[in-house]
């Protein structure tokens, strides 16, 4: 009942959103909020929901509307609600109402695919979640040539998705598996590979790795500041989900065949992200970049497979996706009082908006690495894991990316905040309590979850004795 | 076999045929009352027309679970040829609500005679059992549809009209050929007993010669060029009717021949060119889809490719994948009509020709429309949460299942195509645009609303519930 108002509610609340006016923003605002919030709620009352589970296909495979939590998708969708909320509040302008729309949509159908215990309904909301994202974009201008981006990677990445899920289901006879203990399922290495091939390359566009990143920086560049915060924090960690409750289950045998190439192409987006962030002017796309680096951490710890180096896999991914919706929302402040995205007409802000500052340099530090906060746990956790493991070479370009990644989140805060006043800025007020409101949740987790990271990593452990994510008993 | 003498049973199973095929006389006979252009004169006709297909389409739903061969074995009625009946009958229904306000009233009922007796043809095939009866059921479709095609006042309706006639002549001609081929090869031309004569060169070229024919009647790559031009000129609900009706009643006799009218060891190697042409259509269809601006040459494009994806569903002739193949045909025809009914009710006389550029910020002029439409392209795209998501995914899986990996990728690379297509038109009605230079014509007639809605929850709850009836192995007696 619970997972399937996680699912459903936000769906059909948001497109119910469309009978109410397109100036009444801050109604908007507010549905959006509750819905956000009280998705929260639900998922946090009673982490142990039963499964909802209806028979879909019997014929030529099973296949069911599964959803259920598991240890993994019940912080995500935690996450997907705070990050809701915030942006929720951050709703803005004209076109506030239709981005409320498609924000809470997309916020059932990532419910749905992180919730999701069937291998094709997987699929279906793999595919559904690209709508609403797209939507927007379209809506931001005529050209929109970063819709057509963004719908051509991900639907190709979509269809090879669908075309695996649809092999996978004839060689196993159900994708009814996810999380099933008792699915014993051998795949032959002839359609192991190509089962595997058409998953990877899905999960590798969406997160994206190098060199199927080229949608991603436009993207977020053109997304309004809500969707772009929901975006970057919890979309693009489908991919690397998806590699871990599947691949890394279903097919370890190829995973460990694929291992060197994917940690040549997690080292290349961990130190061109980098590099690329840095050379960047536009303070979106420096986020952006930073986030093509950090995700190439992650690839790297699901492909090392240890025990450890997951746990900091899904400790990093909800930190990241925190911090950066935090990133987001602060940047997208300043854009909405400055009109303008650029580092070098951006400038000594900190002085008149100390507040904002404020909020920036936490996110920054955050995402940094600093000790104390969550990104640094999950970092801290990936790199021991890839060393225990024997992993060393990529753990070193890890560290030089850490390291890199101070250089680029501190040239980001010193370009928008320090410096000069810049005379032919606009004079705004500061930070306000909406924008502190929206961005405070996210803070307080970083917070706490760099203090403890231990309800995560214990609850990885606990539960995943039966089955997914121990890779480390090959 | 023909030369046996038919008795009651025969002509009970070809009753739901003869109630679509007498209607039209009725309708002919009626409209000879009516001096006046009143909009009674249109309502008659087509509400006999409707009535007249609901009782063949209840008749027909009562023959589903018998097998009846009749007239020797000529025409099996029952399971395979109801299910697609009731599509073809469905299908029918939904044009004659979008061509009510089409055209003078005065012809009305010609255009509603001449539709159902075209769809009566397509019934006819869905039971052909006998290369005469799939020929007579073939001209009896496209006869028909020469004369709707041309009844159009624009300069392009003669045209279409005309092309139609000639190139359909043509497949025709290959389709006859084919047929006495495979007499000559067998001395019969019954299917049944194809399927149990030895193979001669003979009949594989006749049976290719009868695939060539049928192929152009499906407009498959490379038989495919008189598509888009014949339906850019039709009026738009015969163009609707050719998309679905003509494929429908085609598909059948193709299934019917593939599945049991070759001998089984050799099936394979005779159906194999089949494969190449579907995997042809699906790219070089939705390729050519790409460049279009008029929707009904985008739509007839696009048509070529999800034929392609049907026809991909029988590779390997597997029960399961002629199951899917009907479940997407059902839903390619609710997906399809739908799109033709919103175009319809864009344009003030219910057929004007509608470009791309009236589709700009339909988003903001008319949602629920746009939302409707935007539906359907989803579906057609392959997208979740419609039959063309579920559809595909069960061809999908019947065609790896089949052995057909490589046809399954190009099912793929073709869909990733067509999302460009469709999504182009999400596009413009989504993007913003100067309102003030579009023009916002609604059709007066709003019955077209009818079709949007069913079409609608057709797709949606097909998807959900992708329900294929299990009786529906095409015989031959």
């Amino acid at each position: 009942m619970i997972v399937t108002a996680l699912v459903l509610g936000p769906i059909v609340i948001g497109l119910a959103l469309y009978a109410v006016p397109r100036e009444r923003i801050v109604l908007v605002r507010i549905i959006a909020a509750a819905v956000a919030a009280l998705a929260f709620a639900l998922a946090a009352y009673d982490p142990a929901a039963p499964d909802a589970s209806l028979r879909w296909l019997s014929r030529p495979f099973v296949a069911s509307f599964h959803l259920g939590f598991n240890p993994i998708s019940f912080w995500i969708v935690l996450l997907l609600a705070l990050v809701t909320f915030g942006a929720a509040l951050a709703l803005n302008g004209p076109r506030a109402r239709n981005i409320a729309v498609q924000l809470l949509v997309l916020q059932g159908a990532m419910n749905g695919l992180f919730l999701a215990k069937d291998l094709l309904l997987f699929a279906l909301f793999w595919d559904l979640m690209l709508l609403p994202v797209f939507l927007v974009l379209l809506d931001g201008g005529p050209h929109a040539h970063a819709a057509w981006k963004y719908l051509i990677y991900n639907l190709a990445g979509g269809l090879a998705l669908l075309l695996a899920t649809a092999a996978f289901g004839m060689v196993s006879g159900s994708t009814d598996v996810l999380y099933d203990p008792n699915a014993h399922i051998a795949i032959g290495i002839v359609w192991g590979t190509w089962i595997f091939a058409g998953f990877a390359f899905a999960f590798l566009i969406k997160t994206p790795v190098f060199p199927f990143h080229t949608w991603m920086p436009d993207t977020y560049a053109e997304l309004p500041t809500p969707m772009v915060a929901v975006v970057s924090a919890v979309q693009s960690k489908a991919g690397l989900y998806g590699l871990i409750v599947i691949c890394s289950v279903f097919f370890r045998p190829e995973m460990l065949q694929a291992r060197t190439l994917m940690f040549v192409l997690g080292a290349i987006a961990l130190i061109y992200g980098a590099l690329a962030s840095l050379a960047e002017r536009d303070t979106k796309r420096i986020v952006a970049y930073s986030s093509l680096s950090h995700l190439g951490l992650i690839l790297l710890a699901v492909f090392t497979g240890s025990q450890l180096a997951i746990q900091g896999a899904v400790v990093y991914i909800v930190a990241h996706g925190l911090f950066s919706a935090a990133l987001f929302l602060v940047l997208g402040a300043v854009e909405q009082r400055e009109e303008t995205r650029d580092l070098l007409r951006l400038g000594g802000l900190g002085s008149r908006n100390p507040k904002l500052a404020g909020a920036l340099v936490i996110g920054a530090l955050a995402a940094l690495g600093l000790p104390g906060l969550a990104g640094f746990a999950g970092e801290i956790l990936i790199l021991t894991g890839l060393f225990s493991a024997g992993v060393v070479w990529p753990a070193l370009v890890g560290l030089i990316a850490v390291i890199l990644a101070s250089a680029y989140m501190l040239r980001l805060f010193q370009g928008v905040m320090n410096g000069p006043d810049v005379p032919d800025l606009p004079e705004r007020r500061d930070m306000t309590w909406l924008e502190g409101f929206a961005i405070a949740p996210l803070v307080i987790a970083f917070l706490a979850l760099g203090v403890d990271p231990g309800p995560i990593t214990s609850l990885t452990i606990g539960a995943h004795t039966a089955a997914p994510v121990n890779v480390s008993a090959r | 076999m023909l030369g046996s003498f038919p008795v009651a049973a025969d002509y009970a199973a070809l009753l739901p045929w003869f109630v679509v095929a007498i209607v039209p006389l009725l309708i002919l006979f009626v409209d000879l009352f009516f001096k006046d252009a009143s909009a009674a004169r249109r309502g008659v006709a087509v509400g006999l027309a409707i009535v007249g297909l609901v009782v063949a389409g209840a008749l027909a739903a009562g023959q589903y679970p018998h097998e009846y061969a009749a007239f020797g074995g000529a025409f099996v009625q029952g399971g395979f040829s109801i299910v697609f009946s009731e599509i073809v009958i469905v299908a029918t229904i939904a044009t004659l609500l979008l061509s009510i306000g089409v055209g003078r009233s005065d012809q009305v009922a010609g255009t509603t005679a001449l539709l159902l007796w075209s769809a009566s043809g397509a019934m006819l095939m869905a039971g052909a059992a006998n290369l005469m009866i799939v020929f007579l059921g073939l001209e009896l479709l496209s006869l028909a549809l020469y004369c709707l095609c041309a009844i159009s006042v624009r300069s392009t309706a003669r045209e279409s009209a005309l092309k139609y006639l000639i190139l359909s002549s043509m497949a025709s001609g290959f389709l006859l050929y084919g047929s006495a081929l495979l007499f000559g090869a067998t001395g019969s031309v019954a299917f049944a007993v194809l399927a149990t004569a030895p193979v001669t060169p003979v009949l594989a070229v006749g049976a290719g010669l009868f695939l060539v024919g049928l192929a152009f009647k499906l407009s498959l790559v490379p038989f495919h060029a008189w598509t888009p031009d014949v339906y850019e000129g039709a009026p738009l609900p015969v163009t609707a009717f050719m998309s679905v009706v003509t494929k429908a009643g085609t598909l059948a006799v193709l299934a019917r021949f593939a599945y049991a009218a070759l001998p089984s060891d050799h099936a394979a190697a005779i159906l194999a060119p089949l494969w190449v042409l579907a995997a042809l259509s699906m790219l070089i269809g939705n390729l050519g889809a790409l460049a279009q601006t008029d929707m009904k040459r985008l739509l007839a494009y696009s048509g070529i490719a999800q034929v392609g994806y049907i026809v991909t569903a029988f590779a390997g002739t597997t029960a399961l994948g002629l199951r899917y193949a009907i479940l997407y045909l059902a839903g390619y025809t609710a997906m399809n009509l739908g799109a033709f009914a919103v175009v319809a009710l864009m344009a003030r006389d219910g057929d004007a020709v509608v470009g791309l550029p009236r589709f700009a910020g339909l988003a903001y002029r008319r949602p629920w429309l746009a939302a409707a439409m935007t539906f359907f392209l989803i579906g057609l795209a392959g997208l979740p949460p419609t039959i063309g998501f579920t559809g595909k995914i069960l061809i999908l899986a019947a065609t790896v299942g089949a052995g057909y990996a490589w046809l399954a990728g190009i099912l793929i690379l073709g869909t990733a195509i067509s999302a460009y297509v469709y999504f182009k038109i999400v596009r413009v009605m989504f993007a913003r645009a100067d309102l003030a230079h579009v023009r916002d014509e609604r059709s007066s007639n709003p019955l077209p609303w009818i079709a949007v809605t069913v079409c609608v929850v057709v797709t949606f709850a097909l998807g959900l519930v992708p329900y294929t009836p299990s009786n529906v192995l095409p015989l031959v007696k």
